[in-house]
This record gives C-alpha cells, structure tokens and sequence, in this order.
C-alpha cells in the first residue's frame, strides 16, 4: 500500500505563550513538536506497510524548521516525504494549507491512503482530512479509531468515534483519507537505528508555485487574544501542605461536598 | 430575504441537543446579517424536518431512504441542493463527530469560506465575525470569511439550547441523492460493562499531568477511595491503557455531575469540560496557572499533583 501521512509542527502546549501585537505568539518563547495526533497517523500507517508492505510517505506544511518533525516520522519508520516550505503557504489558511498538502499528494501519482490527525492541536481546525478529500474526490471518514484492511486491498472497514463512547462501523472504498483520533494504538518511539537512519531518508523542498497550490486564502485571520473567563477559580496560595490543608477545609466547612 | 440555515442533525431519527444550539445562534445571528433563521433536515420521512420546526421558523427537508442515517456524502448532497434551491446566505453546522466529519466537503462543495469550531459569531457592519479556540484553549482567535458567504462549525454548549415551542413552516426541497461511498456496518458501544461513574458524588480525576500507570494509581485512585467517591480520567489516561474506557470524562466519554469533581493534571480541553462542568464544586489541581481548568474550576490549586494530593490524603 502506498500511504501518505500529513505530520504538522505545533507548539509544544505547555509552552509560554505570548502574544505580539494581538496577531501572534512570540516563537522564541515556544518548543515545538509534531501534532501528537499525527503521531497516532503515523504508527497506523507503519502498522499497514508492516502488515501488507508498500510505503509511507510524509507530506507537511511549514518553514524549515518543521523538517525537523518530518524526520522524527522518518525515524519512527516512514520512508521518505515532501516539505512544503513557503511563506504565503504558512500565511494562508486551512484551504491553502490543504491545497499545498493536496498538490504535494498529487505529484506522487496513485495513492491507497491518505491520513492526517484529527485535528491540529494549535489550529484546532479539524479540516484538513475533508479538504484533501475533496480535492482528489476521494471518500473521506473522520475520527477513526480502528482501521481493517478488506481481502482485496481495496476497501477499509472503520470504527469512526460517535459520542459517549459509541462508534460507527463503515467501509469506505480506496483510495480515501482518514483522520485519526488519538488512542487508536500506541505510537512507536524511534529508536536510534531509526533516528540515524532518518537523517539520510530523502526528504524534497517544494514551494507551492513548485506545485502548482492555490495561495488565495477564503478566509482571514483578524486578532488572537487570551480568553477572559468571567468565573476564575479561587486560588489557594500557599505550599503544597498549607494549600492541601486549606483545600480540605474549604470542601468540608464552606462546599460541604466531602 | 437570505437565509442562515441551520444544518440538523439526528441519530435514530432524534433530533440532537446540538441542533437545538444552532436553531438558537442561527437567531441570534441572523438579524444582523439581514437573513433570517431557518434550518434544512434530512431523513427518510418529513419527521425530523417537523421536529426542527419547533425551534425555528422555517425548515427546508430533504426526504429520501439515502438519508436515513448521517453520511458526509450525503448530506453534502443534500445541502448543496438546500443551497442551490433556496437564498442562503450561510451554514452552520455543530462541531459534533458527525459535524466535524462533513463540514469541510459541505464548505468545498458550496465554494465557501469556512471557519469551524468556533464558540461565538457576532455580526459587525453586516459580516459575520468568528471567535474560536485555540492552543489547546489557550488562545482564542477571530476571523472572518473572504468569501461572500460561508460555512461555519458551533462548538457544543457556545449557545444555549432553544426552547421549543414554535411551530416553523415546513417545505419540501427535491434532491437526487447520488452516490455515497461509505456503507454502514453496525454501531458498537466501546464502554459497556464495567463501572458506571454518573453516578457517583464525588470524582477524583487525573490527567496527561499524572505521568504514569503507577502514578495515577497511586494518587488518583486512592484518593478517590479515600473520599469514597470514584476514579476517572481525561482522554490521554485513556488512550496510554492506565485505566478502563468506562472511566473517561468528555465529550468522547461520560457526562457526570458530581457534588465534586477534582482534576488533577487535567488541562481542561473543550472535549473534557463538556463532560464535567456541571459538577457542583470543581477543584483543579495543576502546575500551569494558564491552564484552562481554572476558567471553570471552584477551587484552584497552581503545583504539582505529587506533592498537594498527598498533603490532602493527610488531612483527610
């Protein structure tokens, strides 16, 4: 099976954020990882090119920086990928992001199987599975915990996640793009084979006239700023004992819940 | 006069809380925009369309046996021959499993812009303004559509439900329903057996924050055994194996409303809060000050787990 893999460079979350004139987060503050859903996209990939053979191709959109999360996928097994590093890429929105991602799946001619997380945990979108679909008319499914490969190759059988623990089975012929939820396995940790192997995997720059990708964004950015909750907790000041101490007694005497 | 239009949403032929949310932001919205509330419904018959009509004045059904259940092929098809039939103006969906998985196809097939998750749209000079979650909770974002009309996805719980009572037209759109390329096998309940923690006073629940197996054992078990109430966890707990899926709070898992819930090492994603911000008296218990949970928490604690948690089983 050919399989591709959308892997993207997040922030790592429990980075300190700062916001620069209401329009961005300063970087120099932030580590950066891959989206740890698309690690879980990754692992069900190797898990299918282990089982049935073929390859797993990694696409990603983002400034060269992000290569490095690129190889982090090589060095948990996939084969090769395409980076597309272009500013009026990063600048645009999902549908230029998708475009880009699209246009770099297209130039590999027939693919079985795209994949990407379920969502981005900066962007937290969830659009890039149905926008790909859609642009190589493909059928898509969203929120996949267990993927079946059919007999022949030629279709899937997916548990897609529902509400309250429920799941819906489908088949879905190939090729299809599906994103995948976390828990769905345990992703591998590259091991140092992997990570020395990786640095020589080949990994293509393309920008998106290189490909041929729509720059136009439909939609535009406006401000970002940090939420204002009208209901803040109250805070218990003090060392973990003093605030342990308080705590209890504020549950028993002003709560009344323990 | 252009219409909002409100895409339903059913399981079994109910209609879903969530569509009642849209019926209630489609109004709020629409007046601004110069559009009016409707909604569009399919289903194999008209009853879902009528149900709908309680909440909103006008609804727009699609009835055909392809319909009978939720598939992104499907209802593309049938939105976009809403759309082609009928003035509107934008569409919202809910930020649902089922919304998720078809508002990016419905935005491509339209052609529109589209803006999903998001947890409030306000009107500003006539053009809708989107305000989302971002980083995790962290950041919110605004913004707006390049394109004349768009798409938009309502996170659960951004809007109040609205209440029925009205009684909206209701009117027959006609749609060849093509090709769907998914088939449905059967629904499997993941969570069956074991504990039932709706039921529980108190919950003592950890999170990503929690480390390890033994850890979340050690802390978040006994704790909870200690308060006689019960353990639960956030997704991440979930998906590394240290405890059961039937003990999983959110969005994905239970819904529970204990006299106190205590979150240890939880961030307070959208996912999880959905399942547990009802409870009484929440306590939040974690080292990042920024972290979410203390949006919505009674009590909070900024430190580590391992050290307040214990402190409290002492004084306890």
């Amino acid at each position: 099976m050919k399989i591709v893999v959308c892997v993207k460079e997040v922030p790592d979350m429990e980075s300190k954020f700062k916001i620069v004139e209401d329009k961005k987060i300063d970087e120099s503050q932030i580590a950066f990882k891959m989206n740890d859903f698309d690690q879980y996209a990754v692992e069900a990939a190797l898990q299918l090119k282990e089982k049935f053979g073929g390859e797993v191709i990694i696409v990603s959109a983002g400034p060269e920086r992000a290569a490095k999360q690129v190889r982090q996928a090589f060095a948990m097994g996939a084969d090769w990928g395409i980076q597309v590093v272009d500013p009026a890429v990063d600048a645009g929105d999902n549908f230029v992001k998708a475009s880009a991602l699209f246009n770099a799946i297209k130039s590999l001619g027939d693919v079985d199987l795209v994949m990407t997380g379920v969502q981005a945990e900066d962007d937290q979108a969830g659009l890039t599975c149905g926008m790909i679909a859609d642009m190589m008319g493909a059928p898509s499914c969203t929120n996949i915990v267990k993927i079946e490969v059919g007999g022949d190759q030629k279709s899937l059988t997916v548990n897609r996640e529902l509400e309250g623990g429920m799941n819906e089975v489908l088949d879905i012929p190939l090729p299809a793009v599906l994103s995948i939820q976390s828990g769905i396995n345990q992703p591998r940790y590259p091991t140092l084979p992997g990570i020395m192997k990786a640095k020589k995997k080949k990994l293509d720059n393309k920008s998106a006239a290189d490909l041929g990708a729509s720059t136009d964004s439909k939609t535009s950015f406006i401000k970002m700023f940090f939420p204002v909750s009208d209901s803040k907790a109250e805070i218990i000041e003090g060392d973990a004992a003093t605030a342990a101490k308080t705590l209890v007694d504020k549950l028993k005497n002003e709560a009344k819940v323990i | 006069m252009a219409k909002l239009l409100v895409i339903a949403e059913q399981r079994n032929g109910v209609l879903s809380e969530a569509s009642m949310e849209l019926c209630k932001a489609a109004k709020a919205i629409a007046a601004g925009m110069g559009a009016e509330p409707a909604a569009a419904a399919f289903y194999k018959d008209d009853s879902v369309a009528n149900e709908v009509a309680k909440y909103i004045p006008e609804v727009f059904s699609v009835v055909d046996a392809k319909l009978e259940r939720y598939t992104a092929d499907g209802y593309a098809q049938a939105v976009k021959a809403v759309v082609d039939s009928q003035d509107v103006a934008g569409v919202l969906i809910a930020h649902t499993y089922d919304g998720i998985d078809m508002v990016a196809k419905v935005a491509m097939s339209l052609g529109w812009g589209v803006v999903s998750n998001c947890n409030k749209i306000e009107v500003s000079g006539g053009k809708p303004v989107f305000t989302r979650s971002t980083y995790n909770g962290k950041i919110q974002e605004e913004k707006s559509v390049s394109t004349d009309k768009f798409v938009a996805s309502i996170e659960k719980g951004a809007y109040d439900k609205e209440e029925a009572g009205g009684a909206g037209s209701v009117t027959a759109v006609s749609a060849s329903i093509g090709d769907i390329r998914t088939s449905f096998k059967e629904y499997v309940e993941t969570m069956a057996g074991s504990v039932d923690i709706s039921q529980a006073k108190v919950i003592v629940s950890g999170g990503r924050g929690t480390k390890e197996k033994d850890k979340y054992n050690d802390i978040i078990v006994n704790l909870a055994k200690k308060l006689g109430g019960e353990y639960a966890a956030s997704r991440p707990v979930v998906d590394a194996g240290w405890t059961d899926a039937a003990r999983q709070v959110g969005q994905s898992g239970k819904s529970v409303t204990p006299d106190l819930y205590l979150a240890a090492g939880i961030s307070g994603a959208i996912q999880h809060v959905a399942g547990m911000k009802s409870s009484k008296c929440i306590v939040a218990i974690n080292k990042d000050p920024e972290a979410p949970i203390f949006n919505i928490a009674t009590y909070g604690i900024v430190g580590d787990l391992f050290e307040v948690i214990p402190a409290m089983m002492g004084e306890l």
